[in-house]
């Protein structure tokens, strides 16, 4: 049954049977606590990546490497990063396989990559709280494509560490929606330095967005923030 | 082709335009004192009247989403006086032309503003709430975007399409001291009985309580069709993989048998999430433990069936699809009588929607706030992410995570498709 699916894989496309495809589904649940044949199945899906298929085959095979791909998978995956066609997926897989390797795929991938499929790996890098590449996004936040530099500072907020505080206090962005989504990312990066103990560090980031020059609702935040650092009733 | 596609798709959606930023209502009124220097006629309806709040004093809203649950949103909001309707966007052109006509006719004006980008209605500085009916995969970043932009949101339900994006929509709503409502109006009015009588203490300590509800979205593989003009496809997806257009594939029917969006993962969690929010919203509710999120999910593969026990913290435990069990059946401790609690409600006139309005005036929680509505999405996807994986999980809701389990941690989220980012 297995074989059969792998071959229905070559010629799958849209509007194909997907029951084909079950018994793929199966044993990437069933074969949990067999590594061996895991290991087997991971390497034949991720074949697939770098096989003459269509884009929905090998939409198939990322879903697949979401929850079972390793870092055998991550140079196929990796590959996939550059093609406009087959980035996201790429990333679908990438971004949630704990393997250190698959963040690293992704930080070589940053400086290569332009446009939207930038932007997507930001965001991945950003979602994996990559703290190694808080450098690279931190160059990001001047770049002069807005969405890039809109992302890397949501990307450093979810980071949350005080490198990523820093490195979006030093953003000089006049573009209204960088300058949207850096605040909000160093409110984040306040909120995550007050969770952490912090109060210092978060104090001075609120301080500094507290004042008549922001937005009420941001001013608020900023204003309640530093009660919440004065450990008072926000 | 791609190449082009993609430049189109990114500079069309990449990003907000700052020259449509609109004014603010200060600005607007100081513009508008400037224009009261020609002939002006202010309207009883603008100064208020014995229904109607003077214009200043009522809420601006906009729509984003006006299908099946967005029309019936529009016409809840666009019925009220208190409410000053402006705007509406959606992908489809359809949709956006039935909500200027509906809004016109009710202010018997022009003047409602239609955009197929929401960006453009989170960016109006005039408009102070906004109401989300897209598809499940839109929820998050439109309800932290509109948060971000200062505004209040009430969000259909599901809110959430992965558990990540939960803490994210109740962060920015407490960042921004927003409020954001979520949109069962199904967990208060359709199980009054059953929540009555356990907050009246009748049933003495609960100990159960089951819900019926399914079943969980697929993967979608139906074929492409031609992309009809008056739909943008590529934001209809938004950060959803890419797939050809397909009517069956985005069809906002309430099905979820294969011929609409709630039947499919990309979008949906299926009737689990779709009904579940009623359903499980309607049982944590009665059974007082909406606060709260279960610590364990034991997955049962018995003969009868497939079923889960979510455990509570506070030893409550929740069933899902139960053999022999009716939905919402409530397992008591007869003969013991415990102490009545007062039952929440929603505050304001007009159900879930007088709510919403009530506490955007107020600033208070309502009653399907954000933090609760995210919890009772939650039991949707962890039972999904039990069913999934076909084994027990424990859940972390203090870290929202499952400890010491990489596999089911690796469920907790998916990557948007470019450019959008959360």
């Amino acid at each position: 049954m297995l074989d059969q699916a792998f071959e229905a894989l070559k010629t799958y496309d849209w509007g194909a049977d997907r029951n084909q495809l079950l018994p793929i589904e199966e044993a990437v649940i069933t074969t949990r606590d067999d590594a061996a044949a895991r290991q087997a199945l991971e390497a034949r899906i991720a074949a697939l990546l770098a096989a003459d298929v269509s884009r929905d085959a090998k939409d198939f095979a990322c879903r697949m490497l979401m929850i079972i791909g390793s870092a055998a998978a991550v140079p196929a995956l990796a590959a996939l990063l550059p093609e406009h066609d087959e980035s996201h997926m790429a990333r679908y897989a990438l971004e949630r396989i704990p393997a250190d390797e698959a963040a690293r795929a992704l930080r070589e991938a940053l400086p290569k990559a332009s446009g939207p499929l930038k932007v997507g790996i930001i965001g991945s890098l950003g979602v994996r709280r990559d703290t190694a590449s808080v450098p690279a996004l931190a160059a990001s936040l001047a770049d002069s494509d807005a969405a890039v530099a809109r992302a890397a500072a949501t990307a450093l907020g979810n980071i949350g560490t005080p490198e990523a505080a820093k490195a979006l206090a030093a953003s000089r962005s006049t573009n209204a929606d960088v300058k949207l989504a850096a605040t909000d990312a160093r409110l984040a990066c306040a909120d995550s330095l007050l969770a952490a103990g912090k109060k210092s560090e978060a104090l001075v980031l609120y301080k500094s967005l507290a004042g008549e020059d922001q937005p009420k609702h941001v001013r608020l935040a900023g204003t309640r923030g530093m009660l919440a650092c004065a450990g008072k009733a926000q | 082709m791609h190449d082009d596609q993609s430049r189109t798709q990114y500079e069309d959606h990449g990003r907000i335009r700052p020259e449509h930023r609109g004014p603010s209502r200060r600005e607007f009124l100081k513009t508008a004192g400037a224009a009261i220097a020609v002939p002006y006629v202010i309207t009883s309806s603008a100064l208020g009247n014995e229904e109607r709040p003077p214009a200043s004093d009522r809420i601006v809203m906009a729509g984003i989403g006006i299908g099946n649950m967005g029309r019936g949103d529009c016409e809840s909001f666009l019925g009220r006086g208190d409410v000053q309707y402006v705007a509406a966007s959606d992908v489809r052109k359809g949709a956006r032309d039935w909500a200027k006509a509906r809004v016109d006719k009710h202010y018997q004006n022009g003047d409602c503003q239609t955009y197929n980008d929401f960006r453009e209605i989170l960016a109006r500085g005039d408009i102070d709430a906004v109401h989300i009916a897209t598809p499940d995969h839109w929820h998050a970043i439109m309800v932290i975007e509109a948060c971000r932009q200062g505004k209040d949101v009430y969000c259909q339900k599901p809110e959430t399409r992965t558990l990540r994006e939960g803490p994210l929509m109740i962060a920015a709503a407490r960042r921004y001291a927003r409020v954001v409502s979520g949109g069962s109006q199904r967990v208060l009015e359709d199980y009054r009985d059953t929540v009555n009588k356990c907050w009246a203490g009748e049933l003495g300590t609960i100990k159960s309580i089951n819900v019926n509800v399914g079943p969980l979205s697929q993967l979608c593989n139906l074929p492409a069709e031609a992309t009809p003009p008056e739909i943008d496809w590529e934001l209809w997806l938004g950060p959803a993989p890419w797939a050809p257009y397909n009517k069956a594939r985005c069809d906002g029917n309430f099905s979820t048998a294969g011929n609409s969006w709630r039947s499919y993962i990309d979008y949906s969690g299926g009737g689990m999430t779709d009904w579940g929010a009623h359903h499980f919203g309607g049982a944590t509710f009665a059974v007082d433990v909406r606060e709260l999120q279960p610590r364990e999910i034991e997955y049962h593969d018995e003969k009868e069936g497939k079923f889960l026990t979510y455990k509570y913290p506070n030893g409550l435990l929740l069933t899902h699809n139960r053999p022999q069990t009716g939905n919402l059946q409530v397992e008591g401790t007869p003969g013991e009588e415990i102490a009545a609690k007062a039952v929440p409600s929603y505050k304001g006139d007009g159900g879930i929607y007088g709510d919403f309005i009530e506490c955007v005036k107020t600033r208070e929680k309502p009653f399907r706030d954000i933090e609760l509505a995210v919890n009772t999405v939650a039991v949707s996807h962890l039972g999904i992410i039990a069913y999934e994986l076909q084994r027990s999980l424990k859940w972390d809701a203090a870290r929202q995570e499952f400890p010491g389990d990489a596999e089911a941690n690796r469920f907790l989220d998916r990557a948007r498709r470019e450019p959008w980012v959360l």
